[in-house]
């Protein structure tokens, strides 16, 4: 008979043991108890259950997840990493809360639940961090990307996935305002610092804290964000410029809405007049009048280079 | 629950041809990216702009004077915006006011001093048995035409003003000025607009909350409408003001203070839906999604007869009929417990007995708490069911028309009822702050529902400003108790 807090531990073992074998780690008894915050004679028990069960063999000191095992790891996997694209997409919860939630949720969706969700989120591929979800059958294809210190200077690259733990680097990088899908430029590289350019903000990261950060290089044909970008918010009153493009940090509702309004690549914007307060400020897209508040003109990524002509 | 191990189709996998779409498909989800979605609604814009260039024509030169922009440099200026949004609401509610004034008294004269006593003697002559003429004229009737009287003249006018501005194109300037004192409380600046409505009637500010496309901050809008003091629950404010508050000063000074009293609780009620609405973004409304956005349209001539007629068809009364749905079973109910007897009391009187120790804490008392259960579908009937049952505890019966019977009075013979009910001055400031927080009408509670489908919410929204006024008022007694028992 296995209880819920024992099939919530062991799904949780399955999942460590799993991310070990994918990074090249051995998990050992300490590791488990020390993922699960239980002691080591409770671990070892639930892990010979679990054997028994055939979902990991046991040999010595060595543990393997048998195909079984793998398959209800890559579940749980997939019902962590779609909870988070819902929170990401649906709700306002904010990036720090959606790994902490996954955690907890992800033992409690049916099946069926997962696959009404995956449907309703229509069948993404990554969630909000970058990593792939992996499909009903277990299947998906890795980022593929490289750590950021991998880069030389000079180089553009693309972000395609933020570690998120632990969780006191990942809360450094949102704060920077990183996201996937980023697009930077590395400037200098060195022991005690990573410097590189997106847009035209410049940020200083620790080499261990940019380590977190996977990028896949880009040739410069192939980026789309030159450094003469700014943001909306710098616009002044009476002036135009065109859209280059949406944040990555701009997702679900609020990136719908913007596509909605016809903020899109190219579209011309003006800005047209502040509200008495200070903010919002009202732009001209496509003939209609639109409030922005400032962090919101901030997501939208302009150029004056093509109006000036 | 698993599939163990088996990576390949399992024996009941589709046919193949159909297989082979969705692992397609599934493969294509992959090669596309997340951006898919994007890609196809820039498609969408990009082959709409070139339809639009080929089939409209704009003018080749634009007009050199936009009149749009001149009105909008006007009212959104920095040193005009605020001073001219002041004045012309200010107008809405002094006209509304005044002009109310003379149909509310003549429907109050038809409908409760002519036509009550009329069907009186109808009932009489055709010799209706005493308690079914009590049951549909004294109670029915009676609430229901109170609620007409006081409720439709004042919204007939308020509402239709309020569309003009909102149909000239106005009000979403008034959303862009005030939209970064919103903005620090977690809500939309269209929450302004919302509770202005509010202080017309909240039910029909629940609905203006519609304009608010966030679901987070219309949630917000919606549960906190009721801080706007409703048209309902000014005749209270003003009478408790005048008879307790401005007779503290001289004569002369006692309208402007009492004046001021009730501006001072309109005020709280908008500092405190600022106050809530900061708490609730950044606790249970946390996880709702939040968008920002705010269209100013074009200005355009109001269609003047048509935007009165649709205003008063939606929302007058709309929001009447609601409330008439609910003050007809109200009378009833005030009916039967002022005349229903249990023992040698009505059951009013058990029940106004049972609630006074809670009232004496709340530093209010009985008949007012149960004058605010019975009287749950609109505010307007509060305080002549307060009147009524305090004639009916006190004996005082020189005063009123009878068990049951709801009526308003002059203001002396209300004071002297007041203080032969045992009022001082902390029961009629209890009053007025209870008055401003408390559970919302029925007509409200029930338009909540409709809008936002949730039992939840529609129980936060009730019980929340309910248990402020209940900690509000408890605390002012001990406080004032203290005070007095010090001085």
């Amino acid at each position: 008979m296995i209880t819920t807090n024992e099939r919530i531990l062991s799904e949780d073992v399955l999942k460590h043991i799993y991310k070990c074998e994918k990074n090249n780690r051995r998990p050992t008894m300490e590791s488990i108890a020390g993922v699960l915050q239980i002691k080591q004679d409770e671990a070892s028990t639930l892990v010979s259950k679990m054997a028994a069960h055939n979902l990991l063999t046991l040999q010595g000191d060595e543990f393997h997840l048998t195909e079984a095992g793998q398959d209800y790891a890559l579940q749980v996997i997939r019902a962590h990493r779609l909870w988070e694209r819902y929170l990401a997409d649906e709700t306002g919860f904010d990036e720090a809360q959606w790994h902490v939630q996954a955690e907890q949720h992800e033992h409690h969706l049916t099946p069926d639940e997962v696959e009404a969700l995956a449907a309703r989120l229509g069948y993404p591929t990554h969630d909000p961090h970058g990593d792939p979800i992996p499909s009903a059958s277990g299947q998906y294809v890795p980022h593929g990307g490289q750590p950021l210190t991998a880069l030389e200077p000079g180089q553009y690259a693309r972000i395609v996935h933020i570690e998120d733990e632990p969780p006191i680097v990942y809360a450094q990088l949102v704060a920077e305002g990183l996201y996937p899908d980023t697009e930077l430029r590395l400037k200098e590289i060195s022991t005690e610092r990573v410097r590189f350019l997106v847009g035209d903000t410049e940020h200083r990261l620790a080499p261990i804290v940019a380590r977190n950060i996977s990028v896949l290089p880009l040739s410069p044909e192939e980026v789309t964000e030159q450094t003469n970008t700014e943001r909306l918010s710098n616009l002044k009153i009476g002036e135009t410029a065109q859209v280059v493009r949406l944040s990555p940090a701009c997702r679900g509702p609020e990136r719908r809405r913007f596509m909605d309004l016809g903020i899109l690549p190219g579209t011309v914007i003006t800005a047209e007049m502040v509200s008495p307060s200070g903010d919002p400020t009202a732009y001209l897209i496509r003939r209609s009048l639109i409030g922005l508040r400032k962090e919101q003109a901030d997501q939208i990524h302009i150029t004056r280079d093509v109006v000036k002509q | 629950m698993l599939n163990t191990g088996q990576m390949n189709p399992p024996e009941n996998a589709l046919p193949n041809a159909a297989q082979n779409i969705l692992d397609t498909a599934n493969q294509l989800r992959w090669d596309v990216g997340g951006s898919a979605h994007e890609k196809i609604v820039e498609a969408i814009y990009t082959d709409a702009a070139r339809i639009a260039d080929r089939a409209v024509t704009y003018p080749n030169t634009p007009p050199r004077f936009n009149l749009d922009r001149t009105i909008d440099r006007l009212v959104t200026s920095r040193i005009w915006g605020f001073p001219l949004m002041i004045l012309l609401f200010t107008f809405v509610f002094w006209f509304t006011i005044i002009g109310a004034n003379y149909p509310s008294s003549f429907l109050a004269w038809l409908l409760l001093d002519n036509v009550h006593p009329l069907l009186k003697e109808g009932s009489a002559a055709i010799g209706l048995p005493w308690w079914l003429d009590g049951l549909l004229i004294d109670g029915m009737y009676l609430a229901t035409a109170w609620v007409i009287a006081v409720m439709l003249p004042p919204m007939a006018i308020f509402f239709p003003l309020f569309t003009l501005l909102e149909d000239f194109g106005y009000l979403p300037r008034v959303a862009f000025n005030l939209d970064n004192i919103f903005k620090k409380s977690g809500a939309h600046g269209k929450q302004s607009l919302s509770m202005m409505m509010g202080f017309g009637c909240n039910a029909a500010g629940v609905v203006a909350t519609r304009v608010i496309d966030s679901p987070r901050e219309r949630l917000i809008a919606i549960i906190t409408n009721n801080f706007a003091l409703c048209n309902g629950r000014w005749p209270t404010q003003i009478l408790i003001a005048t008879l307790f508050i401005g007779a503290l000063v001289p004569a002369y000074l006692g309208g402007i203070i009492s004046a001021l009293a009730v501006v001072g609780i309109a005020m709280l009620g908008v500092l405190l839906s600022f106050v809530v609405s900061w708490a609730l973004s950044r606790t249970w409304l946390k996880g709702e999604a939040s968008t920002f956005s705010l269209e100013l349209p074009p200005y355009r001539p109001p269609r003047f007869w048509q935007t009165v007629y649709t205003s008063l068809i939606d929302r007058t009364i709309y929001v009447l009929w609601r409330a008439i749905v609910f003050a007809l079973p109200a009378g009833v109910v005030i009916w039967l417990i002022s005349n229903v007897m249990i023992g040698d009391a009505s059951i009013a009187e058990h029940l106004v007995n049972f609630l006074n120790p809670i009232g004496w804490l709340l530093g209010l008392n009985g008949v007012i708490l149960l004058a605010y259960v019975v009287a749950i579908p609109a505010n307007e009937i509060v305080i002549p069911t307060v009147l009524m049952l305090t004639v009916m505890v006190t004996g005082a019966s020189q005063y009123g028309a009878g068990s049951g019977v709801m009526f308003e009075t002059g203001s002396q013979e209300t004071m002297a009822l007041f203080h032969a009910g045992g009022w001082t001055l902390l029961t009629a400031v209890n009053l007025m702050l209870f008055s401003l927080l408390h559970n919302p009408c029925s007509t409200t509670i029930y338009t909540i529902y409709k809008e936002t489908g949730s039992k939840r919410w529609t129980t936060v929204a009730a019980l929340l400003p309910l248990a402020m006024g209940f900690v509000v008022t408890f605390v002012v007694a001990q406080v004032w108790r203290l005070f007095a028992m010090m001085g």
